[in-house]
């Protein structure tokens, strides 16, 4: 049983960097219905900035928490304005915002490579590696101030939707753009919001992957994994994005531990292929209302 | 609407474009070497050139650019001490990002059209097995680094491959020798294994370690895989636990070493761990630190050698890096290149080819005598390293019975 039990801890601690992930695609998703390929991109951004913070400033890890989130905040609304922000003024179709989100993932990755290098850089120990145990089962440090940080983050996150006139604003938005401009919403300064959100999403995303695994300018490749999730659980939904993130680490987790891990990506893909077929809307996502 | 599309199609073509650069292999050569090269066209004079294929970006690029790094530095010392026969050297590389694909289009490009006298590198398995047929095609003779897998000199029938050689030992030997001294030196006797199910290098050694362990009366107490790229394996080592290993054998590269590795001891698995020629580099020392505390791996060569110093103290004075172990390995493949040339007394790439059948040197990795039937270095022995305070520690020579 306790094989059981930390099969399940594995498969939250993944599920868990997953979540930070999905969460920042559904939201750019809920307000410009397309996916920011991008993304990962912001979050190896964040891994960096943090990494740095950290070894060549020497900062301690929250202050360097705090300005990957910002620094990573920054370079997604700088994408908005840069890739996004003028095909959308022209009503530009969408194919345009993901050749244009693709585009800018590739000139991240390899300003990245042509200025720090392609070589793998490890995060100073902030926490020790001895594990914390119960019984049989190990839970690793991190992993659990991982779990807090995204639960804190993503908690946040919902009351700002839920809870704030800015959040209704966004919602509001999601919901059609073109009413709540009509309405007075400033939809250019909802946008910025939105994007801004997402970024410091990714930064957050991107220091604790880098801490969890390592730096290098590929790490937004497992963003592949997290837009599944956020497919899965559905696309524009918060909470489904969440829930997708989890239940698709646990799976994963269980397929690579009860089964073979040969066989945890044909389950992930043919999951996300199975769900597009039955529900297109995912776990959570409604596809005419009540997004982000 | 014409517009639009034609706004479509332009940005589509761009970023295919983008992305084809980025594909292409890209030529890599050092500034001084261009101007020896106009020197020597002004003169009228013969350029020998040597070709080199690695991976200069990707997981390993870090490897693939020592590599390359060092044939460049080797060129020039070549020439300052007049070249081979008489004719200046040069060095042309090509990056292959890692891509088997890439070292197929790396190697054409080097033999069609920069007409090189053999290849050095690749600096993986994969790429060195997929370039046989333009070698062959060409009459070009490749000699791989740390090309470890049977199939990269000969065929699936067993019969040698005519153009591809190599300066390092093959995976069956690795595995045979890490399975014998975790059996008889370490005294093991249950082990698990933790591999790459998307590789050959690391099949190819899980195999034979599996085979020899047993064969020395141990056991296999769990045997977990995994696929390139992945970076969570904790449920394959929460399994591995469960059974107990004493020591768990991982024959794989130095990132997915550190990262599963660092994952073993945040779920408290304490046992030794131990791998081949592909744990070595500088980077796992920094991306694993403790948790590759008292581990084990084989190697081509003991790093503290008196034979290797001099090379290794001209390499960081040269770039201000630490030599990787492809470093070695290409330092002795272009020494068997010379070697060859000089023997056949020509750059004819057929009696190049011939000269290396038969040849039998010494290089700073050890003896270099390859086999005909195998193009294989026969009869070298293995070093077991083991990771002391963050330093790789030389254990004793080991071959396997």
């Amino acid at each position: 049983m306790s094989a059981f039990f930390q099969q399940l801890i594995n498969g939250l601690s993944i599920g868990s960097v997953y979540a930070l992930m999905a969460v920042g695609y559904s939201l750019v998703y809920s307000i410009m219905n397309f996916s920011n390929f991008a993304h990962g991109g912001v979050i190896m951004i964040g891994a960096y900035i943090g990494f740095f913070c950290m070894t060549a400033f020497q900062l301690p890890f929250i202050p360097s928490f705090i300005l990957a989130a910002l620094g990573a905040g920054l370079i997604a609304v700088s994408l908005e304005k840069v890739a996004y922000s003028p095909l959308r003024k022209r009503n530009a179709p969408f194919l345009y915002f993901i050749i244009s989100a693709m585009g800018a993932s590739i000139f991240l990755e390899n300003i990245v490579i042509a200025t720090i290098g392609p070589t793998f850089r490890t995060y100073p120990e902030v926490f020790s590696r001895t594990p914390i145990t119960l019984g049989k089962i190990a839970i690793g440090r991190l992993d659990i101030t991982m779990f807090i940080i995204s639960a804190i983050s993503l908690g946040l996150l919902i009351y700002v939707i839920e809870g704030t006139k800015t959040g209704m604003a966004i919602r509001a938005t999601s919901y059609n753009a073109k009413a709540s401009a009509l309405m007075g919403v400033n939809t250019d300064r909802i946008i910025f919001i939105v994007f801004a959100l997402g970024g410091i999403l990714a930064g957050i995303a991107g220091i604790l992957f880098g801490m969890k695994y390592t730096v290098y300018p590929q790490i937004g490749a497992i963003t592949i994994k997290s837009f599944i999730a956020a497919v899965f659980g559905g696309l524009g939904s918060l909470t489904g994005a969440v829930i997708g993130s989890i239940l698709l680490g646990i799976i994963e987790t269980f397929t690579s531990g009860y089964l073979s891990s040969q066989y945890r990506d044909l389950i992930a893909f043919g999951l996300l292929i199975f769900i597009l077929v039955v529900r297109p809307m995912g776990i959570m996502g409604k596809i005419t209302e009540d997004k982000a | 609407m014409k517009k639009r599309l034609g706004l479509i199609l332009l940005s589509v073509l761009l970023i295919v474009s983008l992305a084809l650069i980025g594909c292409a292999p890209e030529k890599t050569e050092t500034n001084q070497e261009d101007v020896n090269q106009e020197e020597t066209a002004e003169k009228g004079e013969e350029v020998v050139k040597i070709g080199w294929i690695g991976s200069l970006t990707g997981d390993q690029a870090v490897w693939g650019n020592c590599e390359f790094n060092t044939v460049k530095m080797l060129v020039e010392e070549a020439n300052k001490n007049g070249g081979w026969l008489g004719k200046k050297l040069e060095a042309i590389g090509y990056d292959t990002r890692g891509d088997s694909m890439e070292a197929v289009n790396a190697v054409r490009r080097l033999t069609a059209q920069d007409k090189v006298i053999a290849v050095l590198g690749p600096n993986a398995s994969g790429q060195a097995i997929s370039i046989s047929a333009v070698l062959e095609e060409m009459n070009v003779s490749d000699i791989a680094t740390v090309a470890t897998n049977p199939k990269v000199t000969v065929d699936d029938n067993g019969n040698v491959k005519p153009y591809n050689f190599r300066v390092c030992f093959i995976d069956p030997y690795q595995g045979a020798v890490a399975a014998g001294y975790a059996a008889d030196v370490l005294g093991f006797k249950k082990a698990a294994i933790l591999y790459d199910v998307a590789d050959e290098y690391s099949q190819g050694l899980t195999q034979f370690f599996e085979e020899k362990f047993k064969e020395k009366g141990g056991e296999i107490v769990a045997k977990e895989g995994f696929k390139f790229g992945d970076v969570d394996f904790r449920p394959q080592l929460s399994k591995i636990k469960e059974a107990e290993p004493e020591i768990i054998f991982m024959p794989y590269f130095y990132k997915e070493v550190a990262l599963s590795a660092n994952q073993a001891r945040d779920l408290g698995i304490d046992a030794v761990l131990m791998g081949g020629d592909g744990w070595p580099s500088e980077q796992l020392l920094q991306m694993a630190q403790k948790s590759i505390e008292g581990c084990y791996f084989v190697n081509h060569l003991d790093f503290e050698d008196p034979d290797v110093q001099e090379f290794k103290n001209m390499y960081k004075e040269k770039y201000d890096l630490p030599v990787e172990l492809n470093g070695y390995l290409v330092h002795d493949a272009f020494k068997l290149l010379e070697h060859a040339v000089k023997k056949a007394d020509s750059v004819d790439t057929v009696k190049v080819r011939d000269a290396l059948e038969n040849a039998q040197m010494v290089g700073i990795t050890g003896k270099i005598n390859i086999g005909k039937d195998t193009h294989n270095p026969e009869g070298k022995d293995a070093a077991i390293i083991k990771i002391v305070d963050g330093k790789y520690v030389f254990q004793q020579k080991y071959s396997a019975e």
